[in-house]
């Protein structure tokens, strides 16, 4: 299991502070340009090395960007020998040069609005002996995925639309990742925190109107555990309220089975 | 015959014949070698139909010689997803053979193993993209460890490490699997890598490296480099 830990003081450099276009030929992508690129900000080491990388799938290329002290942009970012190039997104690092650790970063950069939308969690099927399902936490950066037990029979069609299922198992796993979010990872901002996936569940759990404690950095002297755990406890009502229809086709189900 | 592209409707019987066959086994197989079903691919190029692969990597070379001889580079020919698709349809009796000759019953898998898909969660699946898009990048040497398996069989070295874009993309770190996990003079991988319980295992390997790449400037360091940092536990499988 995957901890998103900071130790190294990594900082985060914000999509507002970049800007990057592609550049194409005939309709087609052969190249970018990056427009902005500022980070002055984050008091950066003058010497450290800027990288900007392009990828997809299989797909990686690097391309050199001279110093945080002085950005320079190479004389061609050529996307030719890439695959998918109209898929591309875009990662932001700045290195240390005697060590290579990284000192900022900014990663899943898309110039486009993706044709797959991602979802926040994940969905798996594989062999699980007799668990019926459980959260991994290897997605990308540490994000969960929901693993359900490939040996239950039509379980891709019950983890979808069985009432049931839903409302045994959603709940519980919205319950899981945010504990695992709060009490193991931490989220160091409520508003920017440095782990993209924690962003996106905090901002499903606003969606779903509930009220935020004031901290929920528990590395924060002020944290407050049971203030965290009412958050996780009124997110996952929330997330039963919203979704009443499935309890109540449940409950209408279990009265019209003959005991 | 000439290589094809399988087009929207054909994909359609395709997924229908498939589904079909997990109930029916001796349903016909649709001709699906014409429009609107298939066009041809430009340029022309010949595969053979009745070629046998023994391995994935007989069948990502096969492709590769195929493609090469046609002037054609891998960015040239992995977009298009009926592609893909129309191969697995012409080699779909290696792909998803007869398991029970008695009833003509196949070992058939999920869609995503034979109809090539965009979505990011099972794109590396497919039996024949995936075995060719490893095998272009990582070259013979470094693919064995995804490809030592037969071509009908997706292994969890292919689920584990080419689902994730950071590890599969970066030639480091698949020289660092291969150098740790894959036993040259067997051909095979070695025993126990994918063990969940075993120290250093494949998964504690995601785990260690994903930890990494938001460390340590991967992309410059060497397989050395890498195998280097990893913590104790994986000491076993550097011999």
């Amino acid at each position: 299991m995957k901890r998103r830990l900071n130790y190294t003081g990594r900082k985060k450099i914000k999509r507002g502070n970049v800007s990057i276009n592609f550049i194409r030929q005939n309709g087609a992508v052969v190249a970018f340009e990056v427009n902005k690129l500022d980070l002055s900000e984050l008091l950066l080491p003058p010497e450290a090395r800027v990288y900007v990388e392009s990828y997809y799938r299989t797909e990686l290329k690097r391309f050199e960007f001279g110093t945080a002290g002085s950005i320079s942009h190479p004389s061609s970012c050529n996307l030719r020998g890439m695959a998918y190039p109209e898929n591309l997104k875009f990662r932001i690092l700045v290195v240390d040069q005697p060590t290579g650790k990284i000192l900022a970063r900014a990663d899943g950069i898309s110039l486009e609005e993706p044709a797959e939308k991602k979802p926040i969690l994940p969905v798996e099927f594989s062999g699980l002996e007799n668990e019926i399902w459980r959260v991994e936490y290897e997605g990308d950066e540490g994000s969960p995925v929901l693993i359900i037990n490939s040996r239950i029979p039509n379980v891709q069609n019950i983890a979808k639309q069985d009432a049931q299922f839903l409302i045994y198992v959603y709940p519980q796993v919205i319950r899981e990742v945010l504990t695992h979010m709060v009490f193991v990872d931490g989220v160091d901002s409520t508003t920017e925190p440095t782990t993209d996936w924690h962003g996106d569940w905090l901002k499903f759990v606003r969606l779903l109107g509930v009220k935020f404690p004031e901290r929920l950095n528990k590395n924060d002297e002020n944290f407050s555990k049971e203030d965290a755990l009412r958050w996780i406890n009124d997110s996952v009502s929330a997330f039963y309220n919203m979704h009443s229809n499935k309890f109540q086709e449940y409950i209408k189900k279990l009265e019209e089975t003959p005991l | 015959m000439n290589l094809r592209v399988m087009l929207p409707e054909g994909e359609q019987k395709f997924r229908e014949y498939i589904h079909n066959l997990k109930t029916n086994p001796l349903c016909q197989r649709p001709d699906l070698n014409s429009e609107p079903f298939s066009k041809g691919f430009s340029p022309v190029i010949s595969i053979d139909e009745t070629k046998h692969f023994n391995s994935k990597m007989e069948l990502a070379e096969y492709l590769q010689n195929c493609f090469a001889g046609a002037g054609l580079k891998r960015e040239d020919v992995l977009p298009p997803n009926g592609l893909w698709t129309w191969l697995a349809y012409v080699w779909f009796d290696q792909l998803a053979p007869i398991t029970n000759p008695a009833t003509a019953e196949r070992d058939i898998k999920e869609d995503a193993k034979y109809i090539c898909s965009s979505d990011y969660r099972d794109y590396y699946r497919h039996l024949v993209s995936g075995s060719y898009s490893i095998y272009s990048l990582h070259s013979a040497d470094n693919s064995n460890i995804f490809l030592y398996s037969p071509v009908n069989e997706h292994n969890d070295f292919i689920e584990q490490f080419a689902s994730r874009q950071f590890i599969i993309s970066h030639k480091n770190i698949v020289e660092a699997i291969h150098r740790l996990y894959f036993d040259s003079q067997r051909g095979q991988p070695k025993k126990g890598a994918q063990t969940r319980t075993k120290p250093g295992n494949i998964r504690r390997f995601v785990s260690v490296i994903q930890q990494f790449e938001l460390t340590y400037d991967i992309y410059t360091m060497s397989a050395e480099s890498i195998l280097n940092l990893l913590p104790p536990e994986f000491n076993d499988w550097k011999t």
